[in-house]
């Protein structure tokens, strides 16, 4: 008989660590990605969802990349026709619903890859393909982002790849830090309760940022948006947070002291975030730093952020980091997106709108059901919660009950108006009073698409400082 | 050097404070009222639940405004100052080495909490809309962090709670001053930066701040020292609110590496009644080896003028930092006293030459006493009393072949008896105070230390009448 010997086994535990990643996904996504129909599509793009953390990575969503329009109409990427290639995936397309997915999450989770069912026939192809896309993928969604990854944060990406014949299923991730990187195995394993097992860590932030906007050229009005954003977003990352009203070590178990017998439904801990009241020595000069300025934009108010970390002895450090990104994403996406929302408006206004008082949009929640965590979106003044409904199903493929969204958690601008600038009076303008469209999200079919969302901000900076 | 009272701590809290407002035009009285609202602005944010006080090497936190909140929670409002101490870790120093307070000075050290400013984001008093605002219209945008720093020394039994709403008074009165500054030197929308500066005067007043424009040099700002000067009804014929003259916390070590004032970490001999007459403010020891320049044998004298130099420095008579022995070299040279030749030589110099470059390099005058012989030195302690009360700048003598620096005598009017407290320039080592004051590097020597047949020059620089 074979007696194993201990030193090998040793070994192998290495080689195994070394091999890849592991990817801990729950149930309901294999049900999900088995539910999607493949006869009719000759392959299906989607995005895969959870939480990265230093050892593994924890799956809970799936969702698959909407269908334009017109295929829509014509009913499947292909058309009905055979699918002969992957060449027609349009990487602009998964990767703009994956941004607007991003924008969906609360801290902690993100979008941690993508998935590809595709005939036997293109099983050579899929890998390459995935592989732009997850870098694809990546570049959008951390465009526009405040912070920075750091080194010690994972930078691994999975993509799945699945047979639609054989049902045989191939993980791999890529490096998105090295763009030489090849595919390294991973290991995919399907768990029960995954999705379930989430504790959550709220705060509202209170913003009063003012951001002069340099009269010296137009195209700086968006590096200084984002340049008075940055600033703001450093703070917020090298701030001091405290949970529950305690200082936590870094490596403190979250949920020692928890009962562990009430699954998903522990209590959400009270993030607070310090600030240093202004970085000294940085900006040692003898004069206050006086800038003329063609305009200014001051952003105010109180918006909610939440993050989850997964329950398996989360560290004090991951709850923080996922809470302070969440602050700035929350920040940064909303300013984007009013941006994007104004230029929409401007096309059949006049080029003056942009200007005084504008409501960020409405960030609300709702849980996604079967699971132990909430999903968010951005509702603009003139929209409902029947918008908010279609749009999970839209980007999250996800059936949300319109009772079950909450959109209490911030203020709603009415009440609010009296409260803004101290003293200098607004100048009422046009767009500001006349109701406004539809935020433009990628399902409904914008004539422009993606290329149009992409240029938005820098088109409207031209056109304000005209 | 005035000490602070051992039994209290100071708190000295720090940060930078933001400054923002937007100038729609440009004429002094609308700059000053934007100005002022925007410094109104920020003492109600002070003023608000938001402010937290974080106290350095510690995870102590302290809500002032919010009913003084404090964690972690063994910390209280009624928690008295000195138990502060025991939460807060020894600081690790630049080269990574744990930091040691040095012991041996049986407390004579005040000890100093440091507190960094801290501004809540989270837990707003109300939910509000988030709203994007933008006004379009050509204005001038001010920005400047102003660099708070608020001090309190109060006793180790008062408590925290005490405390904390004193900093935060302080912080509103420290803000008011800076307006006041910034308003004073504006020009057009030139705005200096207002930088706090700490000053221990005798008591009652003890620790007080003056904020001073940044760039503006102190002979400039004679008019607001007048003014300080009669507040606190100091002497007006020396400087005590120049930049120089600015406290010098315990905690926080000299830059440059000399040591300050190593007298002070010596005893007092014991002598029928005699009283002691010693220099006043502050000096660096400046002897052999220092400097990486091998004087060691020609260089005692010019350590000794570089000692009365960095007196004149510290006290803030001048600017000028303390002359190399180059630079000293270049003085006697440039009055015609040496020929060229001597700058970059190993010659000596005498209390007549020291004489020379303090008038040359600093503009001080300074007496010559003449001592036949140096048994006679004995005989002077009227006259060194005198100056040590009147001027009390550091003494250079040359006798002999050598140099030394006198701060002080111990002399008894009715018994004549005399010891002088000596400052020697020919030490050859490291800075290491206990070193120092053990071999008498630095201490009280009796009147057989003079060269009985040697005859001395006395160089009593003079201290000049000025604020």
């Amino acid at each position: 008989m074979f007696t194993p010997n201990p030193r090998i086994g040793v070994k192998q535990v290495e080689c195994l660590v070394k091999m890849g990643r592991a990817y801990c996904v729950d149930d309901l996504v294999e049900k999900y990605l088995v539910s999607l129909p493949t006869v009719d599509a000759s392959y299906i793009t989607g995005l895969l969802i959870g939480q990265i953390l230093v050892q593994k990575d924890y799956v809970v969503l799936a969702a698959q990349t909407p269908q334009r329009e017109k295929e829509a109409q014509s009913g499947g990427p292909t058309g009905g026709r055979a699918a002969s290639s992957l060449d027609d995936i349009d990487l602009q397309w998964v990767s703009e619903h994956a941004r607007q997915v991003s924008q969906m999450l609360p801290g902690g989770l993100s979008v941690l890859g993508v998935f590809l069912i595709h005939p036997p026939e293109l099983s050579k192809e899929a890998q390459n393909t995935l592989r732009r896309l997850i870098f694809a993928v990546d570049k959008r969604i951390s465009k526009g982002r405040l912070w920075q990854l750091k080194a010690e944060d994972v930078s691994e990406r999975v993509m799945l790849q699945i047979c639609s014949k054989t049902r045989k299923a191939i993980c791999r991730t890529f490096d998105v830090r090295d763009p030489k990187c090849s595919a390294k195995p991973a290991d995919w394993k399907y768990q029960s309760g995954v999705a379930g097992s989430w504790q959550a860590l709220q705060c509202s932030v209170e913003l009063d940022l003012g951001i002069p906007i340099s009269e010296t050229s137009s195209t700086n009005v968006e590096k200084c948006t984002k340049e008075g954003l940055q600033r703001w977003a450093k703070q917020i990352e090298t701030g001091l947070c405290l949970i529950n009203g305690k200082y936590l070590a870094d490596n403190f178990d979250m949920t020692s002291g928890q009962k562990k017998s009430a699954k998903g439904a522990q209590p959400k801990l009270q993030a607070q975030i310090l600030i240093q009241a202004a970085g000294l020595g940085a900006e040692q000069r003898s004069t206050a730093s006086v800038l003329a300025s063609s305009g200014f934009l001051t952003v105010k108010g109180v918006v909610h952020c939440r993050a989850y970390v997964y329950t398996n002895k989360p560290r004090a450090w991951q709850a923080v980091e996922a809470i302070k990104r969440d602050v700035m994403d929350t920040v940064s996406c909303r300013t984007e997106m009013l941006f994007e929302d104004l230029l929409m408006n401007e096309g059949d206004s006049d080029k003056g709108a942009v200007g005084g008082l504008q409501p960020l949009p409405l960030r609300v929640f709702a849980p996604v059901p079967g699971a132990g965590f909430c999903v968010c979106d951005y509702m603009f003044p003139d929209e409902s919660v029947v918008d908010v409904r279609r749009r999970f199903k839209e980007m999250l493929d996800c059936d949300v009950p319109e009772e079950t969204i909450d959109t209490s958690q911030e203020a709603a601008a009415e009440d609010s108006e009296e409260c803004t600038n101290n003293g200098a009076p607004e100048i009422p303008t046009e767009a500001s009073k006349s109701p406004k469209s539809l935020r433009p999200y990628i399902g409904v079919g914008i004539a422009a698409g993606v290329a149009l969302l992409a240029t938005a901000l820098s088109l409207l900076y031209l056109d304000i400082t005209n | 050097m005035v000490l602070l009272d051992v039994s209290s701590i100071i708190f000295r809290l720090r940060g930078g404070l933001e400054l923002t407002c937007q100038l729609d035009s440009t004429d002094g009285p609308s700059v000053q009222q934007t100005l002022s609202e925007a410094f109104r602005r920020l003492c109600s944010k002070i003023r608000s639940e938001s402010l937290v006080f974080s106290v350095r090497n510690s995870h102590i936190l302290i809500w002032p405004n919010k009913g003084v909140h404090i964690i972690p929670d063994e910390v209280t409002e009624n928690t008295p100052c000195k138990d502060i101490q025991h939460h807060i870790q020894a600081e690790e120093n630049d080269s990574g080495k744990k930091s040691f307070k040095k012991k041996d000075k049986k407390g004579t050290t005040t000890s100093v909490i440091n507190i960094d400013l801290m501004m809540e984001m989270t837990e707003p008093s109300h939910l509000s809309a988030p709203t994007l605002t933008r006004r379009n219209r050509k204005q001038h945008s001010v920005r400047m962090t102003l660099p708070m720093d608020c001090v309190a020394s109060v006793p180790t039994d008062d408590n925290i709670g005490a405390v904390s709403g004193r900093l935060v008074g302080a912080l509103c009165d420290q803000l008011a001053d800076m307006e006041k500054v910034v308003l004073q030197h504006m020009k057009g929308t030139s705005l200096l930066l207002p930088q706090p500066l700490h000053f221990l005067l005798p008591e009652p007043a003890g620790l007080v701040t003056a904020v001073y424009p940044a760039g503006v040099p102190d002979s400039r700002l004679e008019f607001v020292r007048k003014e300080l000067h009669g507040r606190f009804e100091l002497p007006d014929d020396r400087p005590c609110f120049r930049r120089a003259n600015a406290f010098h916390f315990p905690d926080e070590p000299y830059k440059d590496g000399y040591l300050r004032n190593p007298h002070t970490a010596v005893n007092l001999p014991t002598m029928e009644n005699a009283k002691p007459y010693l220099v006043q403010g502050v000096y660096s020891y400046h002897h052999y080896m220092q400097d990486r320049m091998d004087d060691n044998g020609w260089g005692c004298a010019y350590r000794s003028l570089q000692t009365v130099c960095s007196w004149y420095q510290q006290q803030g008579y001048v600017d000028r930092e303390v002359p190399s022995h180059r630079e000293i070299q270049q003085a006697l040279v440039d009055v015609g006293d040496k020929p060229a030749a001597f700058v970059g030589s190993r010659q000596w110099i005498g209390s007549i030459e020291v004489q020379v470059v303090l008038d040359q390099l600093l503009g001080v005058t300074s007496k010559i006493l003449f001592v036949s012989q140096g048994s006679d030195l004995a005989s002077k302690g009227r006259e060194l009393a005198n100056h040590f009360q009147a001027e009390g700048t550091p003494i250079m003598i040359g006798g002999g072949v050598l140099a030394h620096t006198i701060l002080g005598v111990l002399w008894s009017e009715t018994t004549g008896q005399i010891k002088f407290l000596i400052l020697d320039p020919h030490y050859t080592g490291g800075e290491d105070l206990q070193l120092i004051t053990d071999k008498g590097w630095c201490g009280w020597k009796g009147p057989e230390f003079w060269d009985k047949n040697a005859y001395y020059n006395l160089c009593m620089p003079q201290r000049p009448k000025t604020i």
